[in-house]
């Protein structure tokens, strides 16, 4: 017989034991389009929901990555074929947003993130599946930079826009992944999915949790492949790393890399990484852009400006910058704690 | 309580740190070898078996060996074998694709530490 003192004793066993949570049942898919590798992962409900989601996401990144392509045929490469004339045309209506988005990120940037460099990008060789293997004709890039087209360059009237900048060609390649999660997410939450993250190339949105806990990120180091930091998400949230070794070549030892300074029309070479948390993609993909231009002395100041929360940022030397608030939620996991200059609170 | 209850009393303690690592723990090392392929189907290998694998696609077949506890594409019938330059893969969550071809691989195991890796 059981005798009274061991009861007690076994609610409590049973209680411990209860506050394990298992996983809740997740379900996870992998798209290869829109360019890269998308992971959608997805809690709470049904599998039938989850695979119909799926199918939606897939489509409908096909189409953007179609749609928003800068030098394939589809909606921005008639626009981009179109631009030049400096003349008045029509554009699809579904480009608008797209652009009034950038513009208004472009201009909070200070027009470090600016989609209208296309030709500086084409012309350092970017605008093609192969790297590039030789440096572009200095002319070039100097006459490109001294035309300095910007969103504001273009005249938007309706349906109908030009640009009053001939050098102008669009480029959403710093956006276009951001402002694609968003449209994912929202097609996820009209689908009754409360709990789920996309993530398209290393780049995602979290929403919701998984199970009784918050989504667990893990932020890759910028020379190596291991894992640099942990941050846990919190409710709705992007984070967005631009870096240095995404797409690059090297030429007579030195590393020429993608993002490319407006400024300059070279490659940004104050900064290896900056991963931005914010709460939607398109703002969050923008920024790290701009804020990997802006480098170690002048991120803080653009990051105001874009009224970001968030920023790591870690410079050619390998010293890491970060403002208190991110401070407080990131846990480095390397075995060594890594040097830290913590800027003014944003 | 009589000497019996105390035993099983025992018994069920000494039984909880065994549960705990069967079901609760989580054992971060990787395993094995997730391929996907254009079909949306999974194939999943242990890391451990050396083996080399054709996956079929809508361009050809990509070859795909492992070997020593890692894995690469080691052939593809993509323009630009950005899959192959990949190399190596070894750490968990580690992953290359061949987009053309809709197949890509990735390292896991069975419980994962992090949801997602930003990069």
């Amino acid at each position: 017989m059981l005798s009274d003192r061991f009861i007690p004793l076994l609610i409590l066993l049973t209680l411990l034991l209860s506050a394990c949570s298992r996983q809740p049942e997740i379900h996870n898919q992998r798209l290869l389009v829109f360019g890269t590798i998308i992971d959608i992962s997805i809690v709470g409900v049904d599998k039938n929901t989850a695979n119909n989601a799926f199918k939606i996401i897939e489509d409908d990144f096909k189409y953007m990555h179609e749609a928003w392509h800068a030098w394939q045929p589809g909606a921005l490469g008639r626009i981009n074929n179109l631009l030049p004339t400096t003349a008045s045309f029509t554009i699809a209506p579904s480009m608008l947003p797209v652009i009034q988005k950038a513009t208004a990120l472009s201009d909070q940037s200070n027009h470090l993130f600016n989609p209208a460099i296309g030709n500086l990008i084409r012309a350092w060789g970017f605008h093609s599946n192969d790297l590039p293997t030789k440096l572009p004709d200095q002319k070039t890039i100097h006459e490109l930079v001294k035309q300095n087209p910007t969103m504001d360059d273009l005249e938007l009237n309706g349906i109908t826009m030009r640009s009053r900048n001939s050098a102008m060609l669009l480029d959403m390649g710093a956006f276009a992944k951001g402002y694609g999660i968003d449209v994912g997410i929202e097609n996820l939450r009209k689908l009754g999915i409360d709990n789920a993250i996309i993530n398209a190339g290393g780049d995602l949105r979290a929403i919701g949790k998984k199970g009784d806990r918050n989504w667990r990120i893990g932020v890759r180091h910028p020379r190596n492949n291991s894992i640099l930091a942990s941050i846990e998400m919190q409710g709705d949230e992007s984070i967005f790393t631009s870096g240095d070794y995404e797409r690059f070549f090297d030429h007579e030892g030195k590393r020429y890399h993608h993002i490319i300074d407006p400024r300059t029309g070279y490659p940004a070479d104050k900064t290896t990484s900056v991963t931005v948390i914010h709460s939607d993609g398109a703002t969050a993909d923008a920024a790290a852009t701009a804020l990997f231009i802006a480098g170690p002395e002048q991120w803080h100041a653009i990051a105001r400006q874009m009224n970001i929360k968030y920023v790591m940022l870690i410079d050619k030397h390998g010293h890491i910058h970060m403002n208190p608030a991110m401070q407080k939620r990131i846990r480095f996991v390397t075995d060594t704690q890594p040097e830290i200059t913590i800027s003014e609170p944003l | 309580m009589t000497r019996t209850d105390y035993i099983v009393v025992i018994l069920a303690l000494c039984a909880l740190p065994w549960l705990y690592i069967k079901y609760w723990s989580t054992n971060d090392t990787a395993t094995n070898v997730i391929i996907s392929t254009y079909d949306n189907k999974k194939i999943i290998l242990p890391l451990s078996e050396n083996k080399t694998i054709n996956v079929k696609g809508p361009m050809g077949e990509n070859i795909i060996e492992i070997n020593n506890n890692k894995a690469r594409f080691i052939n593809s019938p993509c323009p630009n074998k950005i899959c192959i330059h990949s190399g190596w893969l070894e750490d968990t969550n580690d992953v290359a694709a061949c987009l053309p071809n809709g197949v890509s691989i990735s390292i896991g195991n069975r419980h994962q530490e992090f949801d997602a890796i930003n990069f």
